[in-house]
Parts: C-alpha cells; sequence; structure tokens
C-alpha cells in the first residue's frame, strides 16, 4: 500500500477541507455539521447506506448545492463559494457521477474536450484535440479506446474512462468517483483501480464511493463514515476492518429498528424454474411462501431488480418456467401478472411507481380500474371510498383523497403505491427498496405494514441495498451476484458478516470458479 | 391535477369568453342574432370535432399535425369513390371515413412502433396524405353531389344546423369517455407519467394507437361534413386545419406537456376561437387578418399557463 | 458476468477515410442518390441534364438550402420551426416593398435579415427562457405572420423592381449567385458548425442538455443565438426568395416549411437533436430539388411531389431509430 505518501502529507494543508457542513432541504436537515477533509495523493473513501448523505456533500463540492449559512468551504486553505458547477471544476474539482454525463453521438476525443477545446486562433484544433485525448487515455492504460469512436456505442466502462480523461483534461487536482464500480464486471473493476492507484501517484486526490468493502480496503488511505447525515469517523484504513465500518455504517442494533412479527409460514405461492432473462437475470430457481418474507440481497447491477421485472413482465424471461399456485403461467406484459395476482412496488418510486401529478384517488385506484368499473364507466364512489380506506389502512398522512400525490413526503407517496398494489388483493407482493429515501418513521411503518402483509398471508419478495433491512425483515435471504444467485441463508444464519461476505467476496469467486469451470 | 385547479382555468376562460363576446357585441349588432350563432355552429363543427380526439391526443403528451391533411385526403376520396369509382354515396362516405381511421392507425403504428415522436412523425404524413390527395385529385374537384347529402353540411334538424348537432353529441360523448371511464382514466396516466402507467398494468401502446386512430376516423367524419357544407371537393381542403384545433384544445386548458385537459375547456376554447374570428370578420377585418389574432392567443395563452403554473408548483 | 476487456482489442485509432465515412455517412449516400438520379433520369430525358433545367434546379432552389442550413442548427439543438416559410414570405415582402419605394438597395437587402433575426430571436427567447415547446410558439407564429402578411398586403404582387435589387439573377463566371450563395454560407456554416466552441456547443444541447450545462455551456442563451442565426439565413434565403423573379407575390410559399424541415431531416439531421451536418441539408435541398424537376422528365404529374416528399421524411426518420435502436 502506498499509505506513506499519506501519512507524509497529513501535516500540510488539506487539498480541500470542510468545517461544519450542513445542508437543508425542505426543512429536513440532510447534512448535519459535517467536517471533511482529502489531502493530496490520497484515497479517501466515503461510505455510508443510502441516504446517509454521501451525495448530498458530494454535491456541495462540486457546486451543485450551497451549503447552509455557517460552514466552511477552503481550498489549499483559501475559502471558496462555489455558485454553479463551473467554479468547482475551476478550482480544480471534477466528479465522475453514475449516471454519466456524456454527449452520446459525440467522439470520445470531443467529449473530453466539451467546454475546452484546444484552439488555434478561433477555429478549434481538432487533431490537437485527438491527440491530447489520446495522450490522456493512454495515461489511463486504455490504447484500446478508440478516440474517434462516437461514445454512445462504447461499454460503460469505456465511458466512465472517457469521463475521468474529461476530469483529468482540466487539470482535475480532485477527483470524486460516485460508485464508478456500481454497473462493471470484474476485470473492469480491476482496471479501474489501477487507474485510480496511477491517480493517487501523480498526486491527485480521491474521493471514492463505494459500497464494496474489498476495494475500499485495496485502495484507501482513510475512510470517513456517514450515517443519518451527520458524520460518524474518519479513520485510517489501517485501523479499522470490516466488522468495525459495518458497525459505524449501521450504529444500531438491528432487531429494535426492524419490528419482525414471525407468521405461520403456508403452501408455495410462487416458483420460479432455470427462469433467465438475457444474461441479465441467469438462471434463477427460488420457491416463495405464503406469508414469507424473501429478502433479496446484492450491490445494484447484480440482476435483483431485473429479476423483479421479469417476474412481473416488464422484461419477460427469455426462458425458464415461472409457476403460481403450482400452475404454469405465462407473464408477457404487467397487465398479465397483475391479473394473475403478481404486484410490483418498484425502484423509482417518481417515474415508475406514481404519477405525481394525479390525486391519490387515481393513484390508488390505477391497477384495478376494470375491477371496480362497469361497462367500463369507473365508479366513483367506489373509487372514492377505496381511497379513504387505503388512507386510514397504511396510514398515509394526506388532507384527502383529493390531495395530490406529488405534495406528500417520500413516506407518504410510497404507502399510496403499496396502497395501489394491495387494492389488487395480490398473492405476491415485490417490493423493491422498499424504504430507499424514506425517513427512519415512514421507514419503521412501511416495515410493520409488510410484515402485517405476510402475516394476511401474502408472500413478499423484499428487494433492498441496506443489508440491515434485507437481515431484519426477512425469513431467507437470497443473495446475486452478476445475474445469478449466489447464495441463500435462513433468518438464523444471517448475519452482516456471511451475507456481506456473499455479496462482495463470494460473489467476485463464484463468478471466477464459473470461468474456470467453464475454461476447460 | 385537482378539480379546484380545473375549475379555475375553465372559470378563468369562461370569464374571458364572456368579455370576449361583449366586446365583440359591441362592434357590430349583427354578432348576437340566432343566425349568426348557428351560422358560426355550422362554421366550426369540423375544426371542433377535430379538438374532440386532438385533446386526448395531447392529453396523452403527443401532437397530431396530419389532422388536416387526413382531411384533404378523406374529402378527396369520397369524390374519387363516388364519383369515378361508382360506388352507391353512402358506402363512399363510409370508406372515405374508414380511410381516415386506416391514416391514423399508421400515425399510430409510426409513433408506437418505431418510438418515432409524434410531432414529426405526423410532420411527414402531413406532407404524404396531402400529397397522397394532391396526387390522387391531380387538382380536379368534384360537383353535382345529390341534394340529400347536403342534409348534413347545409340542412338543418329542428332549427339547428345537423352539424352542430353531431358535434355536440360527439362532444358529449368524448366527455363521457375522457371523464368517466377507464380508458379517460388510461389516458391521463399515460400522459403523466407514461412509465408509471405501464408499471400499474394500463396498456400504455393500445391507447395510443386507439387515440391516433379515433384522430383519423373522425377527420374522415369531418371531411364528409365539409364536403357537404361547401358541395365540392378539393384537394386543399382542411390545409391548416391543424393550427385551429390545437389552438382551441391548448386554449381550453390542455397541458401540451400531457396529463392535463378536458373536453369542456376544449369546448369553450373552440367558441372563443370561434367568436373571435367571427367577431373580426364583422368588424371588417379581412378573413386571413383574424389568423394573427388566433397565432396571438395560442401563444400567450400558453405563456400565461407556464407562468401561471410554475408559480402554483414553486 | 461478460468480460468484454479480453476481447480482441479494436485499432487504436482509424483512418482518415474511415473517419470521413463516419461522420459524413448520410451525405455519401445523398449525393450518390442525386449522382445515380441525374445519371438515370438524364439517360432516359437528355433535356433534364441541360443547362437551362440544371440552372433552374440549382439556382433556383438554393433559397431552400439556405433556409435549411439555419433550420439544420436549431433542429440540431433539439428544437423545430414550422414557421421558417411563412417568414420568408414576410421578409421577402419587406425587402421588395423597400425596394419599389425608392430605399436604398442596401437597406432593401438588409432589413429581411435584421428583421428575421429579430422575429427569430423572439421565439428562441420564448423556446428557452419562458420553456414554451418550439413547435407552439412556432405554429402560433406561422398564423400570425402568414395572416399579418396576406391581410397588410391584400396578397397584392409588387412590381417594378428595380433592376439593380434583383441580386439572385446577378452571375458570376456564368453561375448565378443563388449558387455562390448556396456554395459559399453552405462551407462557411460547415466550418463554424465543426470548429468554433459555439457550433460544437449547439450539438452538445441537443444532444444532452443537462451534460452541456455541466459543461459550462450557457443553455438558454445559446438556444436565443442559434434562432438568431437561423433568422440569419432565413433572410438570406427571402432575399434569393424575392429576386429571382421580376415580381414578388407577397403571400407565403404553400408549405416551404416542410420543404425546408423535409431537406433538413433527409440531410442526416436527426429529430432528436444532437446529429447531422449543414453539407447534408444542402444536399438533400438538391436532391428533393431535382426529384420534383425530374418528375416532370419523367411524365409524372408534379402533384406527386408532395407524397414523395412525405415517404421521404419518414424513411429517413424510420431509418434514424433503427439506427439508434441498433447502436443502443
Amino acid at each position: 500500500m502506498t499509505t506513506t505518501l499519506a501519512t507524509e502529507d497529513a501535516s500540510a494543508t488539506p487539498l480541500v477541507q470542510l468545517r461544519n457542513i450542513s445542508k437543508t432541504f425542505g426543512g429536513i436537515k440532510v447534512l448535519k455539521n459535517v467536517d471533511f477533509d482529502v489531502r493530496r495523493g490520497e484515497v479517501h473513501a466515503l461510505l455510508g447506506e443510502n441516504g446517509a448523505g454521501k451525495s448530498t456533500l458530494i454535491k456541495i463540492l462540486s457546486g451543485f448545492h450551497h451549503p447552509d449559512e455557517g460552514g466552511e468551504l477552503t481550498v489549499n486553505g483559501a475559502p471558496v463559494a462555489f455558485s454553479a458547477p463551473r467554479d468547482a471544476r475551476n478550482a480544480g474539482i471534477a466528479t465522475v457521477y453514475q449516471e454519466l454525463l456524456l454527449f452520446p453521438d459525440m467522439t470520445v476525443a470531443e467529449n473530453i474536450f466539451i467546454g475546452h477545446a484546444p484552439r488555434t486562433g478561433m477555429a478549434l484544433d481538432w487533431n490537437e484535440m485527438r491527440r491530447r485525448a489520446r495522450a490522456l487515455l493512454d495515461d489511463l492504460d486504455s490504447p484500446d479506446l478508440d478516440v474517434d469512436a462516437r461514445v454512445g456505442g462504447l461499454s460503460v466502462a469505456n465511458r466512465q474512462r472517457v469521463e475521468i480523461a474529461k476530469a483529468l483534461s482540466q487539470d482535475a487536482r480532485l477527483l470524486i468517483m460516485d460508485e464508478p464500480t456500481a454497473s462493471l464486471a470484474d476485470a473492469d473493476v480491476r482496471r479501474l483501480l489501477d487507474v485510480v492507484r496511477r491517480l493517487r501517484a501523480r498526486g491527485v486526490a480521491i474521493i471514492y464511493i463505494s459500497h464494496r468493502m474489498p476495494e475500499i480496503f485495496a485502495l484507501a488511505d482513510r475512510v470517513t463514515v456517514l450515517r443519518d447525515g451527520a458524520l460518524i469517523g474518519t479513520r485510517p484504513i489501517g485501523e479499522v476492518d470490516d466488522a468495525a465500518l459495518v458497525s459505524m455504517m449501521v450504529g444500531r442494533s438491528i432487531d429494535q429498528l426492524f419490528p419482525k412479527v414471525t407468521v405461520p409460514i403456508g403452501a408455495p405461492v410462487l416458483e420460479l424454474r432455470n427462469v433467465s432473462f438475457k444474461d441479465e437475470v441467469q438462471d434463477i430457481s427460488l420457491v416463495l411462501r405464503a406469508g414469507e418474507i424473501l429478502g433479496i440481497a446484492g450491490l445494484v447491477g447484480s440482476g435483483r431488480t431485473e429479476l423483479a421485472l421479469t417476474i412481473f413482465g416488464i422484461t419477460p424471461a427469455t426462458s425458464g418456467e415461472i409457476l403460481l399456485n403450482g400452475e404454469p403461467v405465462t407473464i408477457r406484459s404487467p397487465r398479465q401478472a397483475r391479473d394473475i395476482g403478481i404486484a410490483y412496488v418498484p425502484e423509482d418510486r417518481g417515474l415508475q411507481g406514481l404519477v405525481k401529478a394525479q390525486t391519490i384517488r387515481e393513484n390508488v385506484s390505477m391497477a384495478l380500474l376494470s375491477r371496480i368499473s362497469r361497462a367500463s364507466i369507473v365508479n366513483r364512489a367506489l373509487e372514492s371510498s377505496m381511497a379513504r380506506d387505503a388512507i386510514a389502512r397504511f396510514g398515509i398522512r394526506a388532507r384527502g383523497p383529493e390531495q395530490r400525490a406529488g405534495q406528500l413526503s417520500g413516506g407518504n407517496q410510497q404507502k399510496v403505491v403499496l396502497a395501489k398494489w394491495v387494492a389488487t388483493n395480490p398473492k405476491v407482493l415485490i417490493m423493491d427498496e422498499p424504504t430507499r429515501g424514506i425517513d427512519v418513521g415512514a421507514k419503521s411503518e412501511i416495515h410493520a405494514l409488510m410484515c402485517k402483509l405476510a402475516g394476511e398471508g401474502l408472500a413478499v419478495i423484499m428487494i433492498s441495498s441496506e443489508l440491515p433491512e434485507v437481515l431484519g425483515m426477512s425469513d431467507r435471504i437470497l443473495v446475486m451476484n452478476g445475474g445469478r444467485m449466489v447464495k441463500t441463508f435462513d433468518r438464523s444464519e444471517a448475519t452482516p458478516d456471511v451475507v456481506g461476505a456473499a455479496m462482495t467476496h463470494a460473489g467476485a469467486a463464484h463468478g471466477r470458479a464459473e470461468q474456470a469451470g467453464s475454461a476447460p | 391535477m385537482t378539480l379546484r385547479s380545473f375549475l379555475r382555468h375553465e372559470a378563468v376562460l369562461g370569464f374571458l369568453l364572456i368579455v370576449v363576446l361583449f366586446l365583440l357585441a359591441q362592434q357590430s349588432d349583427k354578432f348576437f342574432t340566432t343566425a349568426n350563432i348557428l351560422n358560426q355552429g355550422r362554421l366550426m363543427a369540423e375544426v371542433g370535432l377535430i379538438a374532440l380526439p386532438m385533446t386526448f391526443v395531447i392529453i396523452t403528451g403527443g401532437i397530431d399535425l396530419s389532422v388536416g391533411s387526413i382531411l384533404g385526403l378523406c374529402a378527396i376520396l369520397l369524390g374519387v369513390f363516388w364519383h369515378n369509382l361508382g360506388l352507391p354515396l353512402p358506402v363512399a362516405m363510409v370508406l372515405a371515413i374508414v380511410v381516415g381511421g386506416i391514416a391514423g392507425l399508421i400515425n399510430g403504428l409510426i409513433i408506437t412502433r418505431f418510438k418515432v415522436p409524434p410531432l414529426i412523425a405526423t410532420l411527414a404524413t402531413l406532407a404524404l396524405y396531402r400529397g397522397l390527395a394532391e396526387g390522387i385529385s391531380q387538382a380536379r374537384s368534384v360537383r353535382g353531389y345529390p341534394d340529400w347529402f347536403f342534409v348534413l353540411g347545409q340542412g338543418e334538424v329542428l332549427g339547428v344546423p345537423t352539424q352542430l348537432w353531431i358535434l355536440v353529441i360527439f362532444a358529449i360523448i368524448a366527455a363521457a369517455i375522457l371523464g368517466l371511464t377507464t380508458f379517460g382514466r388510461a389516458t391521463y396516466a399515460v400522459g403523466a407519467n407514461e412509465t408509471a402507467a405501464r408499471f400499474s398494468g394500463i396498456n400504455v401502446d393500445r391507447t395510443k394507437l386507439l387515440i391516433y386512430t379515433g384522430a383519423g376516423l373522425i377527420s374522415g367524419l369531418a371531411a364528409v361534413i365539409f364536403v357537404s357544407r361547401v358541395s365540392t371537393t378539393r384537394s386543399d381542403m382542411g390545409t391548416g386545419v391543424e393550427l385551429d384545433v390545437i389552438t382551441a384544445v391548448v386554449l381550453g386548458g390542455t397541458s401540451i406537456f400531457g396529463g392535463r385537459g378536458t373536453i369542456i375547456g376544449t369546448v369553450v376554447g373552440l367558441i372563443l376561437v370561434q367568436a373571435l374570428k367571427n367577431g373580426l370578420a364583422l368588424s371588417g377585418v379581412k378573413g386571413d387578418g383574424t389568423i394573427v389574432v388566433i397565432g396571438l392567443v395560442l401563444i400567450l395563452a400558453i405563456l400565461a399557463t407556464n407562468l401561471f403554473s410554475r408559480n402554483g408548483d414553486g | 458476468m461478460s468480460l468484454d476487456i479480453a476481447a480482441p482489442r479494436r485499432s487504436a485509432s482509424t483512418g482518415v477515410f474511415a473517419r470521413t465515412i463516419g461522420t459524413y455517412g448520410q451525405e455519401f449516400i445523398i449525393l450518390a442518390a442525386i449522382v445515380a438520379l441525374f445519371i438515370v433520369v438524364g439517360f432516359i430525358a437528355p433535356r433534364f441534364v441541360s443547362q437551362t433545367n440544371l440552372t433552374s434546379i440549382f439556382s433556383g432552389n438554393a433559397y431552400i438550402a439556405v433556409a435549411a442550413i439555419g433550420m439544420s442548427m436549431v433542429i440540431i439543438s433539439g428544437h423545430i420551426d414550422v414557421s421558417v416559410g411563412s417568414l420568408i414570405g414576410v421578409l421577402a415582402t419587406i425587402a421588395g416593398t423597400l425596394a419599389v419605394n425608392g430605399y436604398p438597395i442596401w437597406i432593401a437587402w438588409c432589413a429581411p435579415i435584421v428583421v428575421g433575426m429579430v422575429i427569430t430571436s423572439l421565439i428562441g427567447a420564448l423556446v428557452a427562457y419562458v420553456r414554451i415547446p418550439s413547435i407552439v410558439v412556432t405554429l402560433g407564429m406561422l398564423s400570425i405572420l402568414k395572416g399579418g402578411l396576406i391581410s397588410l398586403t391584400g396578397g397584392a404582387w409588387i412590381t417594378n423592381l428595380p433592376p439593380d435589387f434583383l441580386i439572385a439573377q446577378f452571375r458570376l463566371f456564368g453561375v448565378p449567385s443563388p449558387v455562390w450563395f448556396m456554395l459559399g454560407l453552405t462551407i462557411v456554416a460547415a466550418m463554424f458548425m465543426r470548429y468554433t466552441a459555439f457550433g460544437r456547443s449547439i450539438y452538445a444541447i441537443g444532444g444532452n442538455p443537462e451534460a452541456a450545462r455541466v459543461a459550462g455551456i450557457r443553455v438558454e442563451r445559446s438556444t436565443v443565438a442559434i434562432f438568431a442565426i437561423h433568422g440569419f439565413f432565413a433572410g438570406i434565403a427571402a432575399i434569393l426568395f424575392a429576386t429571382q423573379l421580376q415580381v414578388i407575390q407577397s403571400t407565403v410559399p404553400a408549405g416551404l416549411e416542410l420543404t425546408v424541415i423535409t431537406a433538413s431531416v433527409v440531410g442526416g439531421v436527426s429529430i432528436l437533436g444532437g446529429t447531422g451536418t449543414v453539407v447534408g441539408s444542402t444536399l438533400a435541398a438538391i436532391l428533393f430539388a431535382a426529384i420534383g424537376s425530374s418528375l416532370i422528365f419523367l411524365n409524372v404529374s408534379a402533384y406527386w411531389l408532395r407524397s414523395v416528399q412525405g415517404l421521404l421524411i419518414l424513411a429517413t426518420v424510420l431509418a434514424d431509430m433503427a439506427r439508434r435502436r441498433g447502436v443502443k
């Protein structure tokens, strides 16, 4: 490890320093008096659960958000205030976002230099642009990347390299990488880690956000953990281990947060036999029983959501068999899935779950309009009473059924989506990231509702990135990686360590074992 | 999209309508006569009919620029089927309307199957359908329709122009479909959030296909009424109708971004546009001068809505 | 788990030829289509390639190509202008009226350009700052301009134009001036689009407005500027249109906006924004003019021309969508 550089620099002024930074959105404090600093030539890992405040912190650093009054941001010891992303970039701070900000129809070279292209006189110098792009990419150990290729046709890993080259082309002194390996294959991950080490050796400071522990131990010099918007601590990597980091991130006993009620498990409801969708979901077999909550754990891109979309008919299975109550069924569309009793509370509430511009009443009835209508005329009275029932039953805090869904808080929006699907009387309920981005109180309400529904005999699949949630709520846990099931655990044998290991280490090991097996 | 915000927009529009009617009545004493009002109803029937499905189209977040061309094509084909092919006129009328439906279906297929943005898809078919009308007709017009045919466009039922009855009946049906049925709900849901609609089991593509096909069918019906009203067919019939239709719909409070709008609003918008045209004509503004006002009203209406809604939603 | 990195690496850089084909693929297709059309139709009807007919194809349609340059920029930036036909009609009438009423010729030439830029800047401002979709603004503008023109002039023809004013009838080295304008402006615009930061930002705004903003491009301001440039080209197109005959028909040429948009779209400008070149739109304008002319020589009624136009747009757009889906 090249920790020497970091320790040598420890006494010098940090490159970038945040002191007492807070950020409030609509009255909710999402960052609470955080102190944070990055030194030259250091990889500083930033850890925390979803909603811990990581993205807010990096958006402050990259000039998208202004911190609240009272905090201080210094670059090279001098206080700065960024009013736009442009200002942060001029101060040498560049960010590689998860959703890459590239122009699909432009070439690699042009994407790297958009906004600051080399010129001779008034005219852009394309040859110089291409030459410098070539040099930058060679520097990133990417001689295979054609500077004249259209970016829209590149793989995710290559697009990411373009983003990194873009950051370097502007002489970035601090590079922020937001989950750069989330959607990369193994070999690409190794290449990326090499690139990060190279940059560090050249004195670039790096803030590295990732959920994958092995990467953090392989790369980071220091690690900072955030939880619920507050700083939990910054440690040199040598002083912590896996378990210590997990407990810093979670910070509370799992039982106390999750009101898991044990209910009798009934007969099998849903059965998958070797179900695949292209190479995104591969060969999944499982049995789900009434009253059971099956947790699916896995990193982003591990195939968890893809599996849900396949069961729900958005991306119909390309092979394999699905049985419902023992009968084989074909599911080619969400409509068919709904009609046979499968419900899906999707990952992206705002985009997939809710019509924000419509009322609670219209949202709750959306999936079962044909059932509350006669000769296709919607029974308005029945619809209203259904919406009122849903508000009462799910504890939705709203002015009434005619309030627009978009005006509700995240937790109440999620309850509306849940109410919409429970109203269809499903046999199987799939919940994808059921508590993402909602506050702690609403979280436990959703969890209690989930238990109650399971108690009523519903078979529940819960997908979550939050390990404590998976461990706290599930009767059984299925771990996915690379589109495959890599391991299943019973509630009794599941601990953060073994499940976390299955998500990260075991997944990679499994992937390699597969290749080794198929090589000869 | 609460009930209250609807009422607010329609109240504003209704108030505007009263003011305009009052001002125009001051300009000319011919304005508020039964004869004039019924005659205006006759004149706006074709635009009015097409505005009904266009309301659906725009609520789904789409647009259909080809309706004027479909009208022209169906008008020409009505003449061709009857005059050149010698089919009985009622059969020719039905076939012309069916062709309109097919033209609309083609729009729908291009939009749903090939994911071409509605704007450009219907811009292309605007040229294509008008081109077919011109090519088939070779600038020849068809005249000499039998007398009974003119009942539709020039006749009266119970003292009210026939086509005004048709418009009223279709408006009521359209309002009922949009406001009361599952199909209407699907229309709003598709426009407000297509992905969420699909994730809720709504058949998005089928909804759009039906709507564009409906727009084609109604344009065909409007063509038959048009021919009956003016006693002749020409290939340039309906040129620019899309502008009048879209203006009425947007003026009536339907959001060009989709998800919002009502038939009642469209009808009020329609009356407002027609009253403006008529009033200006009576005050001595020449025919084409009135479209300046329509263009202005279109831009100002959206300008006002945009500024208004931005304040409302924060 | 896919290991695409281990796959054979592609060559580190492609040749200049391949790059040119990559950038100008659609342009080569259109050029080939033009050449093929001239050969085939010229073989069937030799008078098709007579000098008179060639002049009428190139010179008589140059104003469409010029207008399509500005339209291409608008479409590349992700917008559209369906009022350009009416705008050209209005600007041509302004030029003619000034010329007939004894104003200096240079004023008659400059006024339409200035007025055109003012009107399109207004459109751009409504689109960029008030966020009204360009289709709605320009539909409204179409009827304002069209109605305004007809009600002010009553559709009267402007005659007795001073000979000095008729710039489209000038010749240089025996070639009519509109052809020079078309060539010169296409080359200048192509260089501008390729070699200036602003030119590239037009592609950036159309390709990914959010990323453009992050890359430091002032999206709103640029949008207004793009519309203003479009107005500049519409102004020049109007002068060429106004001066190619001895009279100006002060009405709006029917379907002109569609012809201009067709040239842009068929020339490879993606309707989703972000791609296309002005070389392509100029070639497409020539192609379309040649098709129109060949119909006459092939004894096909010119009344079918509009259908050909519709089919051309449709075919290009469907191919574009298919290509995009193939890449993704």
